[in-house]
């Protein structure tokens, strides 16, 4: 089973990115699950939302996983410890910062030894989008460090589930996976 | 005339999104609702479709719960097909009008998602508003994950408006666990869902002016009894209709319901009664278990009420260690499923050694791990033939060892 | 009293959910006994409302707040040809002489008074206040 956790702002948009990951991987044919864990939220309180994929129907209902994915979409939470909780030397990280891996290893010491990935998910979807919502750019990231679609398959899925927007909302979004995609390092 | 709604052969639903879609594809006259989390998407979902042009039904908001289910009582004693939904605080509020919709024999479906009771507050899954509906007289039950709180909505309305039955039906599922996890759901198409539900047939209803009928009449000592009974009764044989209901859902599509639902239960020794999204979980336990050799089952009541008292102890004849799972605080006793149960097999002469362990109150994560552990406890019993561990246990909870004997 | 045999349903007969029509006849109506159609309370009666047609309205508060559905209704058609009820008098076997109706008469000279029991009411109805 592959198990992602997502580190982020309520308001960021990580439980539609994780609802939208497990949409397509529900179209290859994947049983899913894709769920958050909730407080009393107010925008802007760091959350967790998560995915597991699996080939099998998904029957265990507790939050707890070992993640292998570690997708952090806010640039400061990148710095809080708990990013790493449950994880082992296998788990991958992609998060986002306007840093280089280099200086950032330098400040976030529990990253260091981690598998580890950056892009600046937000400069894109400010650029691509006009808004700070960094959910759409860090599933192309997560596309292209997993590879667990074909990208292009990727696409044509997003696309459909991104439908009920308006068409200038979808090309933006199209345009921040696809940079996403290619910049992610 | 309402539009169809185009859905996938495959959709990644949540609980909630799940009910919503039952709820409109059932054609409800009146949904009467007053939103609260963690049900508030129900609400909200079915708000939207009717703004959409999806439903044709009236939509009553108003000003708390106690108002909404009077509110369901008014509408379906007109003659209409009503839905409505709740959780918690919201469920303890309407208990008062739960007892008057059983009582008028009122077919009102609620899609209840579970959730703790304050105090102190909690937003999240337990089974204390379940239980306090337990006695209203209302048929309960249970969905362990979307797929099914979508299939139990269906089933629901079919039950409830059975002419044998006529009761009131409300459909369980857990907070956030089932209600905001999205996972996949086959639905069927709007026109296969509502042929199998199948029109609505008004009894008795308050608007057909030409036989105007009385609804919330008085009776004494001469009469109250009776009428007490022939809503047991009705209460009480209604898994007849539940069965044939699940048969006919599953010649559709192919998902079997059952009133006591069984996971590796034929060789056990040792058996687990859990209800929820941990029933799945358990599975995975399970499976964990007996690959250390540990022969362990599990088994849970789809309808908590009527509680299918006799099944379970059939089911339950050859096992020799029970451990009843009660997600709710159980203040002052044990669980309610250990009472249940536990009273099941004193009936029928039975006597598996039983042990009662809380968990998951107010959310509290019960990992598979967690229930493994309680299966090897349970197995502890089997082994020595004589209860040897704690009659009540705690799963997951921070501190010195609690127990009770 | 006794509540009638034939009322005496068994759990088996009893109509699902208490759902009882509305409207029957008053007159063959079968009753509980603890119905409060039942209790008669005329005899505590000590002073009486007596009603004056010639000042009525038809407006039927009476009819609404007497605690012993005492007024008594014909139905009658209005000069647009609309059925209407029409208050015609008071059924004193049940009364108990409360005084709610007269309390509730909203007719700028009342249409019910109270007056001593043994008061006869057409003789009531001569006393009754003029306009000034
Ligand atoms: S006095 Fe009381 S009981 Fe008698 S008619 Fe008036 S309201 Fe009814
Ligand atoms: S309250 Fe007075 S005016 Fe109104 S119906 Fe009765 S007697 Fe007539």
């Amino acid at each position: 089973m592959l198990q992602i956790r997502w580190h982020s702002r309520a308001g960021q948009g990580a439980v539609t990115g994780a609802k939208a990951l497990a949409d397509v991987m529900a179209r290859t044919g994947k049983y899913v699950q894709a769920y958050s864990v909730y407080g009393a939220e107010k925008r802007g309180a760091p959350m967790t939302a998560y995915d597991k994929i699996d080939d099998n129907p998904i029957l265990d209902h507790s939050k707890w996983m070992t993640p292998d994915y570690v997708l952090v979409i806010d640039p400061s939470l990148v710095f809080q410890e708990e990013i790493v909780d449950n994880t082992t030397d296998d788990t991958v990280f992609i998060v986002t910062s306007h840093m280089s891996k280099e200086d950032l290893l330098s400040i976030a010491k529990h990253l260091q030894g981690k598998k580890l990935y950056v892009i600046d998910a937000i400069k894109i979807s400010q650029e691509e989008i006009g808004r700070a919502i960094p959910n759409t750019p860090m599933l192309g990231a997560f596309i292209k460090v997993s590879e667990i679609i074909p990208f292009e398959d990727f696409l044509v899925s997003i696309e459909d589930i991104l439908s009920k927007f308006p068409k200038k909302i979808i090309e933006g979004n199209l345009r921040a996976i696809k940079r996403a995609y290619e910049e992610v390092k | 005339m309402a539009e169809r709604y185009e859905l996938k052969q495959k959709e990644v639903w949540d609980g909630n999104m799940a009910a919503s879609h039952a709820l409109r594809q059932a054609q409800v006259d009146v949904v009467a609702a007053y939103p609260i989390t963690p049900s508030t998407p129900i609400v909200q979902n079915y708000a939207q479709f009717l703004a959409d042009g999806y439903v044709d039904g009236e939509f009553v908001m108003v000003e708390s719960e106690h108002s909404a289910m009077s509110a369901c009582v008014g509408a379906s004693a007109a003659g209409g097909r009503v839905a409505t939904a709740t959780s918690s605080q919201g469920y303890a509020l309407m208990v008062e009008v739960l007892y008057q919709a059983s009582g008028m024999r009122l077919p009102i479906v609620m899609t209840v998602v579970n959730r703790a009771l304050a105090s102190p507050l909690n937003i999240h899954g337990d089974h204390g508003d379940l239980y306090l509906g337990r006695d209203a007289g209302w048929i309960h039950l249970i969905a362990n994950n979307p797929q099914e709180a979508y299939d139990m909505t269906l089933c629901a309305f079919k039950i409830a408006e059975n002419e044998k039955v006529r009761l009131p039906v409300t459909t369980n599922q857990d907070g956030f666990l089932v209600s905001h996890t999205a996972q996949v759901v086959e639905p069927l198409d709007d026109d296969t869902a509502y042929k199998f539900i199948g029109d609505y047939k008004a009894m008795n209803p308050m608007l057909d002016t030409k036989n105007p009928q009385t609804y919330g009449a008085q009776t004494e000592e001469e009469w109250h009894f009776e009428f007490k009974a022939s809503q047991h009764k009705a209460l009480m044989e209604s898994p007849a209709v539940i069965d044939e209901v699940f048969a006919e859902f599953e010649k559709l599509t192919g998902r079997k319901y059952n009133r006591v639902e069984t996971y590796k239960l034929d060789d056990a020794d040792v058996a687990l009664v859990v209800m929820g999204s941990a029933y799945e979980t358990a599975m995975v336990a399970v499976d964990k278990a007996r690959e250390e050799g540990i022969k362990a089952g599990l088994i849970m009541p789809r309808s908590f009420r009527p509680f299918p008292y006799n099944e379970i102890a059939e089911k339950l004849k050859n096992v020799k260690a029970v451990a009843a799972l009660d997600r709710s605080a159980p203040m002052g006793a044990m669980g309610a499923l250990y009472n249940e149960v536990s009273g099941a097999l004193a009936a029928n002469g039975q006597s598996s050694i039983m042990t009662n362990y809380i968990y998951g109150l107010g959310g509290r994560d019960t990992t598979a791990q967690h229930i493994l552990e309680v299966i090897k406890e349970t197995e502890k019993n089997a082994k020595a033939g004589k209860r040897v561990t704690d009659l009540q246990g705690f799963i997951n909870l921070r501190g010195p060892k609690l127990s009770f004997n | 009293m006794a509540t009638p045999k034939e009322m005496m349903t068994t759990w088996d007969k009893i109509q699902p959910g208490a759902v009882l029509p509305s409207f029957e006849d008053p007159e063959k109506k079968i009753r509980s006994k603890f119905n409060s159609y039942n209790y008669k309370v005329a005899d505590w009666r000590v002073e009486k409302p007596v009603f004056n047609r010639d000042l009525c309205i038809d407006c039927d508060f009476c009819w609404v707040s007497c605690p012993d559905s005492c007024f008594i209704v014909e139905e009658v058609e209005n000069k647009r040809g609309k059925k209407q009820a029409k208050i015609v008098g008071i059924n004193y076997n049940l009364c108990k002489g409360c005084a709610v109706c007269v309390e509730v008469c909203p007719t700028p000279i009342k249409s019910l008074l109270m007056f001593p029991e043994f008061v006869d009411n057409d003789e009531a109805l001569k006393q009754w206040p003029k306009k000034d």
